[in-house]
């Protein structure tokens, strides 16, 4: 469970270029996106698309689900759970 | 100072010229349907159906060039066709373009990538002035050249640039229009956005989905009034009005309320020395995408209030041309003003819900139509307006 | 005259931040590095993150021009010869290899030449005029004439500048499509133009895309301003095409930008320091990169 959400964790810091971010600094609860979370926007959303489909073969057709699944690393994380 | 149009060309998946663009327009015919190259398949788009070989024999064109600059160069010609060279007339060419020679690059790319037959050479098609400097050469226009990239607002911006070089005392007559050809690269770049609809477009409706990419040119001469004395030729319309203003919200959205949309509308009739009511058809950007179709009708809204002229997005007709789309859409807004049509908004079925906007619905004869409002709106909050008006 | 009120660079010389760089300018070397100072200083994380080189040094200079002059721009020109390269390159790469129904859209995003305009835009929250013009060699030169008119429609805080960035497949295209005459570089210069005074200015501009003779069109220029070779004290030089009179300095100006196509930009802020540092009143920019495609630039101090 936890190696999930570590991993996902490295592959947005990765898909998403977050270079001055470690692992540590994201927490699995927080927001994402917005000022509240990590300033993630819309073209972020869709990167997180990408990485679904590359990582996890999960695809998602519509961008606008996109807003709950990728709200925080849990809810990410729960979606691949879920889906896989 | 009065700026003269006195030519004007294009080519699109309606049309090879302003003719056959009207028979398209009158019988509601659209250019978009499922993408016949192998490259393309799967999107439905707005080609224009010629390899290149065969446009350059029909327009009997022997330069080397990419597609990109071969559509230019048909439309300029068109444009300029007729038009007397003379040293006492400083000619030049603005171009915009947002993926220049593209079309010859990214299969050259591909050679590389797959580690056989690369040859450099055929990248020099490759930079967006160099298929200006083409069309120049074509067509006489070398006095001055130029090339705006804005993505989708550089043929308005082309038109806002050559009429400021006349008005500043730098040039006599200008050609100015934008061309960009299909591409692997910019269907796979609006593929990335998923902003494309997997069917025909449905501009300004509440079911949108997004657009098709289409590809084409347009340009027009622009003349000063000393220009045309030597020139003689007659001018079929005026560049009234134009600007250009930036949304500065996002990358690729535009604001909600249109703030920059707005900002580009006010301006232009602000230089024509207009207002609201005096527009009597507005070509709406109109790609289909959610985002832009709100966001132009909120702007429109709170420019025109309760006296929004007849509107409409000639999109779900050409696809969206990109850089060509201010091109394209002012020759339509001359024919317009010439023989006193409305275009009608292709594939409309419900009005957004938010705004409660119906476009045009039929092509329509016998308007008076003397003052057209034309929208192109770019990445990066491009957002451009041009406003031409009768002679 | 255009006068000019603030200039940032970021170049491979050591240009940022600097009062005068004409004591500063060394022959480039070939795989130098960009001397830039820290981004986050200029540009929040979130955004700086996916931003190229182009990107980071055009937007960069744009902030430190505008924080000189501490007056929002009511026009922005921006010249690029060949854009956003290595988004572009990422971009191709991307849709040319990936087996994957959905493509990372950054990169395509920013390959738009209109990017650098787009996040100066964003960076600076500004909503005013902005253009980006792209004409290889000319690319600065056709920006400025757009500042100029700018200026002379009533605009009265102008922001004008060039930038483009090396990639390392430029290289598959040498000697034929780009030059190895000097070590291909990345570079962006910005300046803060007005009709307001102030000591140095540009007083005239001149294209043409048509030049069977570089000296020829440079006699012609110089004689619509009432002026000769002789009267003019630096002459920045893209080649040696045209003969110099020994009473005139010349400086090759790629030696030290590098080549990239709207290095004329940078030769700019070199005149402007040079007119400074040396107390001299006219320094002429000619530009022939590109065979049959000339720019001149004729800058003066009003104070010397």
């Amino acid at each position: 469970m936890s190696d999930l959400r570590e991993t996902l964790k490295e592959q947005i810091i990765e898909q998403l270029n977050l270079e001055d971010l470690t692992p540590a600094d994201i927490t699995n609860e927080g927001p994402l996106f917005g000022d509240d979370g990590l300033g993630l926007d819309s073209i972020d959303a869709l990167e997180f698309i990408v990485l679904l489909e590359s990582n996890y073969n999960i695809k998602i057709a519509d961008p606008s689900e996109g807003k709950e699944i990728f709200h925080s690393v849990d809810s990410l994380a729960a979606y691949i759970e879920k889906n896989q | 100072m009065k700026i003269y149009i006195t030519g004007y060309g294009l080519i699109s998946s309606i049309g090879m010229n302003a003719d056959e663009s009207l028979v398209s327009l009158k019988n509601h015919s659209t250019g978009i349907e499922d993408a016949r190259l192998e490259t393309m398949k799967g999107y439905k788009v707005g080609a224009i159906h010629a390899t290149n070989e065969e446009l350059k024999e029909k327009f009997d064109i022997k330069t080397n060039c990419s597609r990109t600059a071969l559509l230019g160069i048909i439309a300029a010609k068109q444009a300029f066709n007729g038009h007397p060279l003379s040293n006492e007339i400083r000619t030049g060419l603005i171009s915009g373009t947002s993926v220049g020679g593209m079309d010859v690059s990214e299969v050259e790319y591909k050679n590389y990538l797959d580690g056989e037959n690369h040859n450099p050479d055929n990248y020099k098609h490759h930079s967006s002035g160099v298929s200006s400097e083409q069309m120049a050469a074509e067509i006489g226009a070398t006095d001055f050249v130029n090339t705006i990239s804005t993505a989708c607002s550089s043929a308005a911006n082309a038109l806002m640039m050559g009429a400021r070089m006349i008005n500043n005392g730098l040039l006599d007559r200008v050609v100015v229009g934008g061309t960009d050809a299909l591409t692997k690269f910019t269907i796979s770049g609006f593929k990335s956005l998923m902003i494309f609809d997997e069917e025909w477009c449905r501009p300004f409706d509440e079911s949108r989905k997004g657009l098709n990419l289409g590809e084409g040119a347009g340009y027009v001469v622009l003349e000063s009034e000393k220009s045309i004395s030597l020139s003689k030729q007659k001018p079929v319309a005026m560049l009234s009005g134009w600007s250009n203003a930036s949304d500065s919200f996002h990358q690729t959205a535009s604001s909600q309320d249109g703030h920059g949309a707005q900002l580009s509308m006010q301006e232009a009739l602000n230089v024509a020395g207009l207002k609201p009511e005096d527009i009597d058809y507005i070509n709406a950007h109109g790609t289909a995408t959610p985002n832009n179709d709100l966001s132009e009708s909120q702007a429109i809204k709170k420019i025109f209030k309760s006296r929004i002229p007849p509107f409409s997005s000639t999109k779900a007709y050409t696809g969206h041309t990109l850089a060509a789309s201010g091109g394209i859409e002012a020759v339509f807004a001359i024919l317009a003003i010439q023989n006193g049509y409305i275009y009608p908004n292709l594939n409309f079925r419900n009005a957004i819900e938010e705004t409660g906007l119906i476009p045009q619905l039929k092509f329509s004869e016998n308007n008076k139509v003397k003052h057209v409002l034309s929208n192109s709106f770019g990445f990066g909050g491009n957002n451009s307006t041009v406003i031409i008006s009768a002679v | 005259m255009y006068y000019i009120h603030a200039i940032a660079s970021i170049t491979h010389q050591n240009s940022f931040r600097v009062d005068n760089i004409i004591n500063e300018l060394k022959p480039i070397e070939k795989d130098s590095d960009l001397i830039s100072p820290d981004y986050k200083e200029f540009i929040p994380g979130a955004a700086l993150r996916r931003l190229s080189p182009v990107l980071r040094i055009g937007l960069t200079t744009s902030i430190e021009v505008k924080n000189k002059v501490n007056k929002d721009f009511d026009a922005i020109s921006v010249g690029t010869a060949l854009g956003c390269l290595k988004d572009t390159e990422k971009f191709l790469t991307t849709f040319h290899t990936s087996t994957s129904d959905f493509l990372s859209p950054t990169a395509f995003i920013q390959s738009t030449h209109n990017t650098i305009g787009g996040q100066i835009s964003l960076g600076l929250g500004n909503h005013a005029y902005n253009m980006t013009h792209t004409q290889n060699n000319l690319s600065f030169e056709v920006a400025l004439i757009d500042a100029m008119m700018c200026v002379n429609e009533g605009k009265s805080n102008v922001l004008v500048g060039a930038a483009d960035e090396h990639i390392p497949f430029l290289e598959t295209l040498q000697p034929k499509l780009v030059s190895n005459q000097y070590p291909l570089s990345t570079g962006a210069s910005f300046f803060a133009i007005s009709g307001k005074k102030n000591n140095i200015g540009v007083k005239a501009v001149k294209t043409n895309f048509n030049s069977a003779s570089t000296q020829e069109d440079l006699v012609n220029f110089l004689s619509e301003q009432n002026m000769t070779l002789n009267d003019v004290d630096v002459v920045l030089n893209s080649s040696d095409t045209v003969q110099i009179p020994s009473t005139c300095d010349s400086i090759d100006y790629l030696n030290f930008s590098g080549l990239h196509y709207s290095a004329s930009a940078f030769a700019l802020h070199i005149a402007h320091d040079y007119l400074i540092e040396k107390k001299k009143k006219t320094a002429l920019i000619i530009n022939d990169m590109c065979s049959g495609k000339t720019g001149f630039m004729l800058v003066q101090s009003d104070e010397a």
